[in-house]
């Protein structure tokens, strides 16, 4: 199961990263989020999978699954959350004062 | 006590630099002269103690824990560039005061003057290495802004920036010969090394340092082919030239080989280089000087020439040689000195330097041109004993017939080197005759020039006087500086105490009947020079160093130009491409090359068929992303990626996980749909099939690095985590069921903090790239 | 006591969350920040003072001990780094103090800097990796909220790169770090370099080493990494490039610093002798690219890169010597990059162009600037006796102790090239013939807060016999890791 999950994971980088390298704004948001998504499966998965019980303890049961990937993928997604919305304000600020989403037509020279 | 005379110098720059503008009705150069004059005397002083055999030394703390020490030491060859340094300092200081007018910026002119005399006595009394190299880089610098002292000339700033880099070069190369010198010998000290010689000359390392620590010579002592920094240096006022270019900063590279020539002189590699080099500069500086135009151009080139002669003798080794090479040193200093003064005076008077225009001059100015006559006889070698200058070239010539004596692979040379000293001398001649002749003898063209010429004032004239008294006095009386001065500077640099008695007159020797060869077609050649002169203009060109220096500038600009901007597009496409590239290929051959592939299929969980479905919709949604051409599809299909994600996480038991994926997927859909209203619609890529294959290979392999990274890391895990311990004390200490609450809020609470912080800091940002709409109004 | 090691980051934290009620209040602002800058500085010193005289200090946050919780570690390197920051930080508040608008301040600026302040201050302290991404993401975030304040359309355009390609390598770091628990099963440092060591960083793990050190890279602008850097430093305010440059990049060399000694330091044959490639190309491509360019900011922001480039010298090369070097370099830097990014502001508010070509003679009309300008050049180039040369001495002479002699050389040379690229802007703007008379007088807070950070680097190289032992001291306690983990594992 791992090794599967591991393999989406990667799926989901390399939509990701594909996004990232086209032109569009838009798309590159989305790729940025694809590849979130993709990290946090990474993490969940190299702490095993399906080991044990979900990590709230219960009287008697002694096998939990690892909760400290758990924890650190809360945070990591609470950060995305952070950066993902500031990203697309971003886009959108860029977009209205550059007068493009592409880019390409954002490049820029040395002499400004 | 040697710590007082070299602060000297920089105390002085630092009481003018504050105090002189304050009393500016008397020129501030009286207030200087007295710092050379006095340290001029005070180093007389100390010529006692060395006439013993001893020398002066001292140290202090600088940097003890790196071995940086401020250890200075007062040997014969330290005290002869000591008197150089504050003799001719403070003669260059009183004729500056008659040159240079007190609307400059004295203040300025002095204080950089200063700096460089305190430098360049540190760089002839440092023991520590790198201390001398400290020094020797504040000299590059003081040189830099006295060339670029009339900072407003193109000419100037053009001069000061090719000096710099050319010496700093030098500089640097040289600092890597002593970091490895140091290495070598495990000493800083330059006694130290020169007592354990055998170090370095048994190091395989011995020609690396030998060549760099000559570059760094050759780049300061304007060697071929470096040597063109020095003509672009005549841009700053002549007693500068008079003092740096000529007198000493320039013969700090021959300071330099002296000083590590007992380490040195024994290897053949040192022999050929540093003899080979200065006999080549000797002939092609005598040769351009000869078809210069500007008096100081000829100056220039002059010295260039001279100072190859004294880098030769300084490559023969031989106990003549160094006594001759010690000898010219100080009598370079004077003749050429004068030269520089006079050059200036008639500038100064007749608003020209370029010999095409004057001529004649004698009868308006007879001393200066007494003076420049003495001079440049003694400069060409004049045989007569009355010129210093004929001496030392005596010597030259008898050193150069003396190698023929000399076995080994030096003498498989030996037999040419009379022959090229005499071909270098023929033009020294030349251009000798040129300087004083062209300027001095023949049509007066006076009522062309901008002034009308006349004596220079008497303030003006004392300075080249007194040099020219050297001249004759010591060409006539030479012992008497040869006991005190020459002797003991020689000494220190062959390491025995031998004591030639110069003779002034040597008899009709081989060496004399060179000299007379070189006066004989030196005279046909300089007074039908004229008609030399095409022949001259046209050899050189491409070949000249300052051809190269300007090639190799333009071309170092120019490829830098080039180079950025084919890395530095601004497309980001081609940025992430090369991360992504760079990361892929090291990786993987990193991985490759520590066996890191690894596959084990015997601790997974088994597969079942609900998380693989999810896991399949998910990863075809996630491809169709790209495909999407609606904006309301492709948020469609990134959100069954993050709601399929949730669902994972409720099947792998990650509840908390499961809920806070399902609220932040749905904001984040919100404002998608929120912003991509705003935005325009998705375009259909209108990329070539090429560039789409590119981003094809790079995604797919990122995506599949980082499978084979994680399932490797997976089948390695080698240790017990360290959950086990929130599992057990998440209740007992930390009060909580649930384990995952338990570390966010308490085991690790440093990072909920923080990213509570991230999250704040995102809302700031937006907030105010939302409210900030004030364009082009940033700056305050 | 150990508490005193949360302070350098709370009361950045604290006055930043509390600036951001009082954004209207001007003056009220510039007072607070100014006295909880003394207030860190004062801390902050005393933490160097009480670290180098007696112990390293561990904050068991929460109570918890390491392993299991996240730690703060105040080592020799930590302090020696901290101290640096809160020097920047004041003299970059009064660089700020007029030449930052009331409509950027209105716009959080100062919140945004404290932020910053509080993220690069964790992550110069934390003993956690994770809990290093974590203060990443802060001191980044807080620098995206930096480079787009102003507004402006360059602003945007540059940010969207710099934002992209860091948000890249965060995902990286995070998956990297996952990679990482995998193999050994733990985030804390102590116990990931006492793991890593166990098993001599064998298999997965030195493929996992270069994962992290592309993340380590990418913020600290090594080749091929540092596309972002250039253009994005010149395009906000100058105070805010000077942040970034002396403070972002340096967290990047720092994270390197502290992970090659201290986890991944079993393959030095083939991770170090790697870096020391990147390191020197990193340090030609960078001087060349200042070369290429007639924009003023655009060449000081170049420079950042062989400096980076030397200090990854001294972690490849990995002996006492060179990390002291890189050390050494590394304080110099940060006072020097700071100093000039405040200098070319200045300078380009001045002439009102930041094109070279059209500057000139301005020597006459603000000295003073021309003055420390050269200076700062000097300094930046490595000529002693300043700063920039005791860091170099000690790499080189590590380099080239340890046989990289090519290293050594290019190291050499682009000495010559950074001095050439500055000298540059000295020659061409304050020599030369007035070409355009000056927009505006030359701000002088921005003057004095360049001139106390030249002092230092001054300071620096005159009196290295205040500082090197210090950080030989430090070097010496990277090199041997065992200090290090036996400190934090307590056993």
């Amino acid at each position: 199961m791992e090794i599967l999950m591991s393999i989406l994971a990667g799926t989901l980088f390399a939509a990701g990263v594909y996004l990232l390298l086209q032109k569009q704004l838009l798309k590159i948001v989305l790729g940025t989020a694809l590849i979130s998504h993709g990290a946090h499966l990474f993490i969940l998965t190299m702490g095993k999978l399906n080991r044990g019980k979900p990590p709230i303890l219960v009287k008697g049961i002694e096998d939990y699954t690892d909760p400290l990937p758990q924890a650190l993928i809360l945070t990591s997604i609470v950060i995305s959350f952070g950066v993902t919305s500031f990203l697309l304000v971003l886009a959108y600020r860029t977009y209205q004062s550059n007068k493009t989403d592409m880019m390409d037509q954002l490049r820029g020279t040395d002499d400004e | 006590m040697l710590h007082i005379y070299i602060l000297i110098p920089f105390l002085a720059a630092l009481v003018i630099g504050l105090a002189a503008k304050k009393v500016s009705r008397i020129h501030t150069g009286w207030f200087v002269l007295p710092v050379p004059a006095i340290l001029f005397i005070m180093f007389c002083l100390k010529l006692p103690v060395l006439a013993e055999g001893k020398i002066v030394q001292s140290v202090a703390d600088w940097i003890p824990s790196l071995d940086i020490q401020l250890s200075f030491y007062l040997d014969g060859l330290s005290m002869l560039f000591s008197l150089l340094i504050t003799g001719i300092g403070a003669l260059v200081v009183l004729y500056s005061i008659f040159y240079l007018s007190r609307k400059e910026q004295l203040v300025h002119f002095y204080v950089y003057l200063l700096l460089f005399m305190g430098s360049m006595l540190g760089v002839v009394l440092s023991d520590n290495v790198f201390v001398l190299y400290t020094f020797w880089e504040f000299t590059s610098i003081s040189s830099f802004l006295l060339i670029g002292f009339w900072f407003y000339r193109d000419r100037s700033t053009y001069g000061a920036q090719k000096s710099m880099l050319i010496t700093v070069f030098g500089g640097l190369s040289m600092l890597g010969a002593l970091i490895l010198m140091s290495n070598t010998a495990e000493t800083n000290s330059i006694r130290v090394m020169i007592a354990n010689r055998s170090d370095i000359l048994e190091s395989d390392l011995f020609v690396p340092i030998l060549i760099l620590l000559l570059v760094g010579a050759f780049t300061k002592s304007a060697q071929f082919p470096f040597h063109s920094w020095l003509p672009d240096a005549m841009e700053a006022p002549t007693p500068v030239s008079a003092y740096l270019h000529s007198a000493t900063m320039v013969k700090a590279g021959l300071y330099l080989v002296a000083r590590f020539s007992l380490i040195f002189s024994g290897s053949d590699v040192f022999f050929i280089l540093v003899s080979g080099i200065g006999l080549i500069t000797l002939c092609l500086g005598s040769f351009l000087a000869s078809r210069q135009t500007d008096l100081k151009g000829i100056l220039a080139y002059s010295t260039i020439s001279q100072l190859g002669m004294i880098m030769a003798m300084l490559g023969f080794g031989t106990g003549v040689a160094i006594l001759a090479a010690i000898f010219h040193i100080f009598n370079h200093a004077t003749f050429k000195g004068s030269l520089f003064m006079i050059a200036g005076i008639v500038d100064h008077e007749t608003g020209t330097r370029d010999i095409r225009r004057l001529g004649g001059l004698y009868t308006f100015m007879p001393i200066s041109a007494t003076l420049a006559f003495i001079g440049a006889f003694s400069m060409a070698g004049v045989p007569l004993p009355i010129f210093n200058g004929f001496l030392s070239k005596e010597m030259f010539f008898d050193s150069s017939l003396k190698l023929g004596q000399t076995t080994g692979f030096a003498g498989m040379f030996a037999e040419w080197i009379p022959i090229i000293a005499v071909l270098g001398s023929i033009f020294t001649f030349v251009y000798s005759m040129y300087l004083v002749f062209g300027t001095f003898m023949g049509k007066s063209n006076v009522k062309q020039l901008e002034k009308k010429p006349h004596e220079a004032p008497i303030g003006m004239l004392l300075s080249p006087i007194i040099l020219v008294v050297f001249v004759i006095l010591v060409g006539l009386l030479p012992n008497l500086i040869n006991e005190p001065i020459l002797a003991p500077a020689a000494a220190a640099v062959t390491g025995d105490l031998a004591i030639t008695h110069l003779q002034f007159w040597h008899g009709l020797n081989a060496p004399f009947y060179m000299s007379l060869l070189v006066i004989g077609i030196g005279a046909v050649l300089a007074f039908t020079l004229k008609k030399w002169q095409p022949v001259y203009n046209r050899i050189p060109g491409k070949f000249s160093s300052d051809h190269w220096y300007q090639f190799m500038l333009n071309g170092l600009l120019k490829s830098s130009k080039i180079i950025t901007g084919f890395l530095m597009t601004g497309s980001h496409r081609l940025y992430l491409s090369i991360i992504l590239l760079f990361m892929v290929i090291s990786t993987s051959v990193f991985m490759y090359f520590t066996d890191g592939f690894k596959i084990s299929f015997d601790d997974l969980a088994p597969i079942t068929w609900p998380e693989v479905l999810i896991g399949l919709v998910m990863a075809v949604a996630a491809i169709a992303t790209i495909l999407m051409t609606q904006r309301i599809a492709a948020i469609i299909v990134i959100g069954v990626v993050g709601y399929g994600l949730s669902l994972l996480f409720v099947f792998f038991r990650a509840p908390d996980l499961a809920l806070t994926q399902l609220i932040v997927e749905t904001i984040t859909v919100a404002l998608f749909l929120l912003c991509f209203a705003h935005l325009p619609a998705l375009k259909k890529s209108d990329k070539k099939p090429s560039e789409k294959l590119v981003d094809f290979i790079l995604a797919s392999s990122t995506g599949a690095l980082l499978t084979i990274v994680a399932v490797s890391s997976h089948s390695s895990k080698s240790f017990e985590t360290i959950s086990k311990y929130f599992v057990d004390n998440s209740y007992k200490l930390g009060g909580g069921d649930n384990i995952v609450n338990v570390i966010l809020v308490d085991f690790r609470g440093l990072d909920t903090l923080f990213e509570i912080a991230v999250l704040g800091l995102a809302a700031l940002g937006i907030y105010a790239m939302i409210k900030y709409r004030d364009k082009g109004d940033m700056n305050h | 006591m150990s508490n005193l090691v949360f302070l350098p980051i709370f009361i950045p934290l604290f006055v930043g969350a509390l600036l951001i009620f009082f954004n209207e209040k001007h003056s009220l602002t510039l007072k607070l920040s100014f006295v909880s800058l003394v207030l860190n500085f004062g801390v902050s010193l005393y933490l160097t003072f009480f670290v180098f005289t007696t112990h390293p200090l561990i904050l068991e946050t929460g109570g918890w001990k390491a392993p299991y919780g996240i730690i703060l570690v105040a080592d020799q390197l930590s302090v020696i780094m901290i101290l640096s920051v809160n020097v920047i930080a004041g003299a970059a508040a009064l660089f700020a103090y007029n030449t930052v608008s009331h409509k950027m301040v209105k716009h959080y600026f100062y919140p945004l800097f404290f932020l910053l302040i509080a993220g690069v201050s964790g992550a110069f302290l934390t003993g956690d990796l994770f809990n290093l991404f974590v203060f990443f993401e802060v001191l980044l975030m807080a620098s995206y909220g930096l480079i787009i304040i102003g507004g402006s359309k360059h602003q945007f355009r540059e940010s969207v790169k710099y934002i992209l390609l860091n948000l890249f390598s965060s995902i990286l770091f995070v998956t990297t770090v996952s990679f990482l628990y995998s193999v050994t099963g733990t985030v804390n440092m102590a116990q990931l370099g006492q793991r890593v060591a166990e098993i001599e960083q064998e298999g997965i793990l030195t493929g996992i080493a270069i994962l992290l050190f592309i993340v380590f890279a990418t913020k600290g602008a090594l080749f091929p990494l540092y596309f972002w850097l250039p253009k994005s430093y010149i395009v906000p305010s100058p105070v805010v490039s000077a942040l970034f440059g002396a403070l972002l990049t340096k967290v990047g060399v720092y994270s390197m610093l502290r992970v090659y000694t201290l986890i991944f330091s079993h393959k030095l044959e083939l991770t170090h002798t790697f870096f020391i490639w990147v390191a020197s190309i990193t340090m030609l491509i960078g001087v060349i690219g200042a070369l290429s360019t007639s924009n003023v900011k655009l060449i000081i922001a170049y420079n950042i890169m062989p400096a980076i480039g030397f200090m990854l010298l001294g972690i490849g090369t990995f002996s006492p010597e060179s990390l002291a070097g890189t050390i050494y370099y590394l304080v110099h830097d940060m006072a020097i990059k700071a100093a000039l990014f405040f200098l070319a502001g200045l300078l380009v508010w001045h002439a009102g162009t930041s094109n070279l070509n059209k500057m000139g003679g301005y020597i006459k009309s603000s000295p003073l600037l021309g003055w420390m300008f050269f200076i700062a050049a000097l300094v930046l180039a490595g000529i002693p006796p300043f700063s920039g040369f005791v860091g170099k001495y000690l790499l080189l002479r590590g380099a080239m102790d340890e046989e990289h002699y090519i290293a050594a050389g290019i190291g050499l040379l682009s000495s010559l090239l950074i001095l050439f690229s500055v000298i540059r802007v000295f020659i061409g703007a304050f020599w030369g013939e007035l070409k355009e008379e000056p927009k505006e007088k030359v701000n002088q807070p921005g003057l004095i807060a360049s001139g106390i950070l030249i002092f230092i680097s001054i300071a620096l190289g005159v009196g290295a016999e205040w500082f090197y032992p210090y950080i030989q001291s430090a070097a010496d306690n990277l090199i041997d890791p065992q200090i290090y983990i036996d400190f934090v594992l307590k056993e």
